[in-house]
Parts: C-alpha cells; sequence; structure tokens
C-alpha cells in the first residue's frame, strides 16, 4: 500500500494532479472501499476527476480547494503509512455496542470431571462462550490455551480462564465441579466438611457476577452440596439443581442394554433418591418399548429372583468405586452427563431427567433435603417434578435417605 | 401318603414353572427375526495409547459421531479398562455403541483407522527428537500387530517426533505409503489461524494459513498462502513473516511452536487440541470428504528432497487415505528450508536401529 503511494507521488509532479488524486483516494477512504488497485484504468478515471476541478467556476475557490485537498492528501499518507494490515482489511461497521454472548457456560474447576464437562459441551455446541474458573492458575491457563488452539475444531468462538470471578459474567449455566474428589473406598459423605468450606467462597462469587443463572453442581456428595449451594446462593429451587441420579440412571441403562443387547437410549429404567450407596432403582418403571419387564418377571428386583435384577443395580452403585479403583477417577460418564443436562438447560428442551431437587413435601419427606426425582429441565431451570408411583418401600428408602442426609446437613456451619 | 405325593407333585410343579420363567424376561420380550453371526464393524476406530492425548481423541471421535465401533489398546491393564468402563458408563448419550479394550490387539480386528499415540510423552523442556529412540522400540511391537488385525486400515500417527514416527511406522507396516499418515502440521495450522484470527476478531475457520514441514521447531508458515475471504495478507504488507514488519507476524509463527511447550509448562501436557485436531482427520479419512488437510506424508521427489522423509505437506484426504498432495508455490527460502528439515530428519532416521 505503501508502495503504490510513493509510485503514483512520482508520477504527479503537480499538486493539482496530486489533489485530484487525493480526491478519489479521499472518496474512497470515506467510502470505505477496498484495497484501492493502482492500475491503468484508475488512472485514467482519475484524469477525468482532474478536469472536474479545473471547471469550479470561482477561481478564487481554487486555491482553498487546493489547501484543502494536500492536508487530507498528507493526513492520508501518513495515515496509510500507520494503517495496520487488520485496518486495511476489515473495516468496524457497526455504530452500537456488541451484543455479547447469549448462551454462556461457566464450568467452575479443571480437574478432571471439569474439562471432561467442558470438552463435552464445547463438542455439542452448546455455547458461544466458555468460561474456566479455578485456584490453581497454571492449570487453569494452560486448559484455557489446550482449549483455545482447538478453536478452528469447534463453534464456540470464545474461551476464557481467570482465577478471578468476573471473568463468568452473565453467564446462563455454571457448572460446579470444584472440591476434593473421593478417594479409593472413600464414601462420598466423608468428603461434605471440606466441600462445603470451598463452596463457601466459590457460591457468593458466581451469584455476584451471574445472578440469574443455573447452578448446577456435580461436586459429591451431590445433594448435600445442592443443598449447601442453594442456602449459600439464596437462589430460588428451580435454579438450584444437582447432577444427581442422572449419571447412575445412565449407567443402569447401559448395563440393561448389554443384557439385551439393545442400545441404552431404547433401555428405559429409573434410578431415584441419594446419588451414592443408597440410591433407589424403580423396577415398576423399567420397561422396554413400553414393556414393563416387572411384569414379565414379577420377582424383578427381590432377593429371590432367579435373573438377579437386584445385582444390576448393586454394580450401578459399586461403578463408580471400580472405576476410581481402576483408573484414579472418573470423568468421561459424568462429562458427557452434564452435557446432556447443559443441552436439555439451555436448548429449553423439556426433557426429563433425575436430577436432584428439594423434596420436601414428597414421597414423605419431611426434611429439607435434595434428592433425584424426574424433573423437567428448561431454560427456566427446573420446572416441574413428576411424581412416581412407589412402593410403600421404595418411599422408605427414600426417607431413610432424607433423614441420613439430614443428619449431616445439620451438622454443617453455613 | 398320599399328602406326601400332593406336596411332592406341588413342589416339582412350582420347580418345573419357575425354570420355564427362567425362559427370561429377554425371551419372552424380544423375538429374533435375523438370527446369524453378528456383523462386522463398517467405521471402526482403535486408539493405541489411553494416555491423555489417546483419551482426548477417543472422546473427541465418539463425540463426533465417527465411529459404530472404537477399540482401546494400551499395555497398562488397569488403566485401560477403567478408561473403557468410564466410556461405557456414558454410553447413553454416545452413538457409538460397542466400546471394547484389551491389552491383545485381536480387539483391534477390521479398523479402518488406527490412532496410534502410545509413547513416551515429552518432558519439560524436552525436544521432541530426543524421544526417538525410546519410541521406535515402543513401535517394533505395536504397529506389526496392528497390521496383522487390520491389514486394510489407514494409520494416523500422533505420538512425537512425529515425522520420524510415521516414517517408522510405514517401514515397519509395509502399508503403501498413502495409507500412513502422521497427524503433523495439522495442529500447527489450527494453532496458527486461531492466533492470527484472534488478532483480526475473527473465527478461526474464516483465516486460511498454512505452516508446512516439520511439526516442531523449524515448521514453515506459508505466508504467502495466508488470506482471508480472499484477500491476501502479503499484498497488504508484503512484509509480513519478515524481520523487518513492523507488525511483527512472525512472532505469531513462534508463539505456534512456543505454544507446545508452554501448555505442557502450565498444565503438564497437552490433550484437547491434537484431540480435535485428530477427529478432524478421522473424519475426512472415514467420510470419504476429499478436505485438505496439512499432514506428515511422503515427500521423497518433491521439492528437489531426495531422501524418504515425510513431512507435512496439503493431502487431500479420503477413504482410501492420501489420495493426492496440493503443490503450493513455495518461495526459494521456504522450499530451502523444507530440504534443511528433511536432511535432519533424514540424520535421525538413517542412524535408527531395527526397522
Amino acid at each position: 500500500m505503501v508502495a503504490m503511494v510513493r509510485d503514483e507521488e512520482r508520477l504527479c509532479e503537480t499538486p493539482s494532479v496530486n489533489s485530484f488524486l487525493v480526491q478519489t483516494r479521499v472518496v474512497k477512504y470515506f467510502t470505505h472501499a477496498d484495497v484501492m488497485h493502482h492500475n491503468h484504468l484508475s488512472l485514467l478515471t482519475e484524469s477525468l476527476f482532474f478536469f472536474y476541478i479545473l471547471l469550479v467556476p470561482f477561481s478564487f475557490l481554487r486555491p482553498f480547494l487546493l489547501c484543502c485537498f494536500i492536508s487530507f492528501y498528507v493526513h492520508h499518507s501518513v495515515l496509510c503509512l500507520q494503517m495496520s494490515s487488520k485496518d486495511k482489511l476489515i473495516s468496524h461497521v457497526m455504530k452500537e455496542e456488541p451484543v455479547g454472548c447469549r448462551n454462556k457456560v461457566t464450568v467452575v474447576g479443571v480437574g478432571m470431571v471439569g474439562m471432561a464437562s467442558a470438552i463435552s459441551i464445547l463438542l455439542k455446541d452448546l455455547c458461544d462462550e466458555l468460561a474456566l474458573v479455578d485456584v490453581m492458575e497454571d492449570k487453569l491457563k494452560g486448559e484455557a490455551m489446550d482449549l483455545q488452539h482447538g478453536a478452528l475444531f469447534l463453534k464456540t468462538h470464545k474461551i476464557v480462564a481467570d482465577k478471578d470471578y468476573s471473568v463468568t459474567a452473565n453467564s446462563k449455566v455454571v457448572v460446579v465441579t470444584a472440591g476434593a474428589r473421593q478417594q479409593e473406598g472413600e464414601s462420598r459423605l466423608n468428603l461434605v466438611q471440606r466441600n462445603v468450606n470451598i463452596f463457601k467462597f466459590i457460591i457468593p462469587n458466581i451469584v455476584k457476577y451471574s445472578p440469574n443463572c443455573i447452578l448446577l453442581v456435580v461436586s459429591n456428595p451431590v445433594d448435600i452440596l445442592t443443598y449447601v449451594a442453594w442456602k449459600l446462593s439464596g437462589f430460588p429451587r428451580h435454579r438450584v439443581i444437582g447432577s444427581g441420579t442422572n449419571l447412575d440412571s445412565a449407567r443402569f441403562r447401559h448395563l440393561m442394554g448389554e443384557k439385551f443387547s439393545l442400545h441404552p437410549s431404547s433401555c428405559h429404567g429409573w434410578i431415584i433418591g441419594e446419588h451414592g450407596d443408597s440410591s433407589v432403582a424403580v423396577w415398576s418403571g423399567v420397561n422396554v418399548a413400553g414393556v414393563c419387564l416387572q411384569n414379565l418377571n414379577p420377582k424383578m428386583g427381590a432377593d429371590d429372583d432367579c435373573e438377579n435384577w437386584k445385582d444390576v443395580h448393586k454394580q450401578v452403585v459399586d461403578g463408580a468405586y471400580e472405576v476410581i479403583k481402576l483408573k484414579g477417577y472418573t470423568s468421561w460418564a459424568i462429562g458427557m452427563s452434564v452435557a446432556d443436562l447443559v443441552e436439555s438447560i439451555l436448548k429449553n428442551l423439556h426433557k426429563v431427567h433425575p436430577v436432584s431437587t428439594l423434596v420436601q413435601g414428597m414421597h414423605g419427606v419431611k426434611d429439607e433435603v435434595f434428592l433425584s426425582i424426574p424433573c423437567v429441565l428448561g431454560n427456566s431451570g427446573l420446572t416441574d417434578v413428576i411424581h412416581m408411583t412407589l412402593k410403600p418401600e421404595e418411599e422408605k428408602q427414600l426417607v431413610k435417605s432424607a433423614e441420613t442426609l439430614w443428619g449431616v446437613q445439620k451438622e454443617l456451619t453455613l | 401318603m398320599l399328602i406326601t405325593w400332593w406336596y411332592l407333585y406341588l413342589a416339582a410343579r412350582t420347580f418345573v414353572e419357575q425354570t420355564l420363567r427362567m425362559t427370561s424376561v429377554l425371551q419372552k420380550l424380544i423375538t429374533p427375526l435375523a438370527s446369524g453371526p453378528p456383523e462386522p464393524p463398517r467405521n471402526k476406530v482403535t486408539v493405541v495409547g489411553v494416555g491423555q492425548v489417546g483419551m482426548a481423541c477417543a472422546v473427541s471421535i465418539l463425540l463426533r459421531e465417527l465411529a459404530d465401533e472404537l477399540a482401546l489398546v494400551d499395555v497398562v491393564e488397569d488403566k485401560l479398562k477403567g478408561e473403557m468402563m468410564d466410556l461405557l458408563h456414558g454410553s447413553l448419550f454416545l452413538k457409538t455403541p460397542k466400546i471394547v479394550a484389551d491389552k491383545d490387539y485381536s480387539v483391534t480386528a477390521n479398523s479402518r483407522i488406527v490412532v496410534v499415540t502410545a509413547g513416551v510423552r515429552q518432558q519439560e523442556g524436552e525436544s521432541r527428537l530426543n524421544l526417538v529412540q525410546r519410541n521406535v522400540n515402543i513401535f517394533k511391537h505395536i504397529v506389526p500387530q496392528i497390521v496383522r488385525y487390520s491389514p486394510d486400515c489407514i494409520i494416523i500417527v500422533v505420538s512425537n517426533p512425529v515425522d520420524v514416527l510415521t516414517y517408522v511406522t510405514w517401514k515397519l507396516s509395509g502399508l503403501p505409503k498413502h495409507r500412513v499418515i502422521g497427524s503433523g502440521t495439522n495442529l500447527d495450522s489450527a494453532r496458527f489461524r486461531f492466533l492470527m484470527a484472534d488478532k483480526l476478531g475473527i473465527h478461526s475457520s474464516s483465516f486460511n494459513g498454512w505452516i508446512l514441514g516439520e511439526h516442531g521447531d523449524t515448521s514453515v508458515p506459508v505466508w504467502s498462502g495466508t488470506n482471508v475471504a480472499g484477500v491476501n495478507l502479503q499484498t497488504l504488507n508484503p512484509n509480513i513473516g519478515t524481520d523487518f514488519d513492523e507488525e511483527n507476524w512472525k512472532q505469531t509463527h513462534k508463539m505456534v511452536v512456543d505454544s507446545a511447550y508452554e501448555v505442557i509448562k502450565l498444565k503438564g501436557y497437552t490433550n484437547w487440541a491434537i484431540g480435535l485436531s485428530v477427529a478432524d482427520l478421522t473424519e475426512s479419512l472415514m467420510r470419504n470428504m476429499n478436505r485438505i488437510h496439512p499432514i506428515s506424508t511422503m515427500v521423497k521427489g518433491m521439492y528437489g528432497i531426495s531422501d524418504e522423509v515425510y513431512l507435512s505437506l496439503p493431502c487431500v484426504l479420503n477413504n482410501g487415505g492420501v489420495a493426492s498432495v496440493i503443490n503450493m508455490t513455495l518461495t526459494d527460502d521456504e522450499v530451502a528450508q523444507l530440504q534443511a528439515s528433511a536432511s535432519t530428519l533424514w540424520d535421525i532416521q538413517r542412524n535408527l536401529r531395527d526397522i
């Protein structure tokens, strides 16, 4: 560009010719024309414009016009020298402020579960901005850079990360995976107080920057921590969701699928209640294509069941411990489960998922506890719950879980 | 006496009924229509190595719904089984119905694409070339087994140093050269496009730019090809990529080269970007797309290179592998850089034992 300007300078010796050329350049500059091409045709059209100036009627105006044009010329040449490739390539045409993100998701905690959730959300094209937060700055920056380097293959334009929660502003969904993880053989309830203290820092910060978000709690023990998040955030109950038994039900459906050689999505079974050792498998609801399996096998789930379906449920409960024993942690399944929930929320699907919500007043539960029951998820959050027809012993199990959870919750200092 | 017989009869009847009921829920529920041996998979992908890179490739391929069967292989059995179980627990959310894993390569039979990520990883500050002999020894065990069970597969080599190891794989496998590719500078180009597009405020896919040659410190950015919407950046800024450039675009290429080291320093390894890059290549291969990617291929006879080396050039990928190579117009300087890389790689390859 600079070289072209100098060429034209040499070609034109008279100031008036210069000014005419400048006039056309000025016109092009102000009309945001693209890269100015120096070719013979444009020189011809520019020569025609030159004579236009000579025809200006009042001759006393000509010097004045010439001065104007010369100053434009100098200004423009300087600009050409200063204009970066970006400015030459791209002209900004929007006068208003850019709209910003509409479907922002934040993931708090960039451990194995957090990153598995992040990559699942990114690969499902769910958000237009992703924010990552953690306390370990190096790891956080490294993970963000690694994801950004894959930006060519993704449809999420903006991936930001910082220790400071201001990057999470205006999120629609905040996935909280932060917290200590289960050690081998450790039950989920043992982690409680450690994680409550971490939440006392995280939740108020989230709420400060995204007061209208939906909180999705993944850290274990998920039912108690969802209660803690609800209390600390002050959100209405439909905006605080625990990932709950969404994963347990997925594991159950996978095992059912293996038994029948069917895809898990065609095998239906619901596991509700506490995400953990005392989850409740609702045998009356287990079906394939609407055929209730308990009608085919009335002893399903009982101890004298010759097909030993109870063992399937046991495998679901033990599944997490087994994976932890083999590879040290679980990540992919919970990550995909979280992405499934986020999809229902962001796309307003009104899909039913077994997630952790406040069950006080349902199924005989009197305490303020969070347990998993089938709920309808949409972009307002958890809008409705499904009333399952439970057997008395199943309800008793729920009440018992509720009492255990309440026993732990009332000892907590919030 | 009669009563005893009666009770015995009742017991026998209950027993028979129970046994019949044990002709299970499965048989009452499902009537098979077409029985016979199960069909072999048509779109099977194998990932060798379940470290961070291998699992990132596996998850990206699963979430992009590219395969109808995924096989994982590794030497560490516990980790392998744990990863397989973790993926299986998420099978409700996936469209890949079969995920298998074993130490034995027989699970990889009939794969269409085999992604090799096995090998030792770069330590902090270690250059890629130092890993070579360690990884060659591992490949001597892996590659023949892969080819034994999937003689028609396409092998994508990811382990570093990728250009040397792609050559090693080609030699050890005996496959034709169009079916052995290295992930090469697909990732470098993706990083380059991201960094340049970020500077301009646009999406990476709208910025076109190619980095060729060796995946590593001596990769070659082709500045004459960089463009946005057909507007060539070198025409806007003739000094682009040189040391006289006031805007210092050369710095972007340096950032691309350093970015792997930087991420390793911050989090210990890189995985997500390379996983996404491999899934992108797998998509072109699996879906017969005839898309162009900068990947590592045999360049003997091109650009004056007479050694049998693998360097990254823009290649057209389809379900047969590398269909063709694009002849880029490179400046003399860029060709010289490619030749220098080729001779460095040949020096290393010459000294490798047992291939």
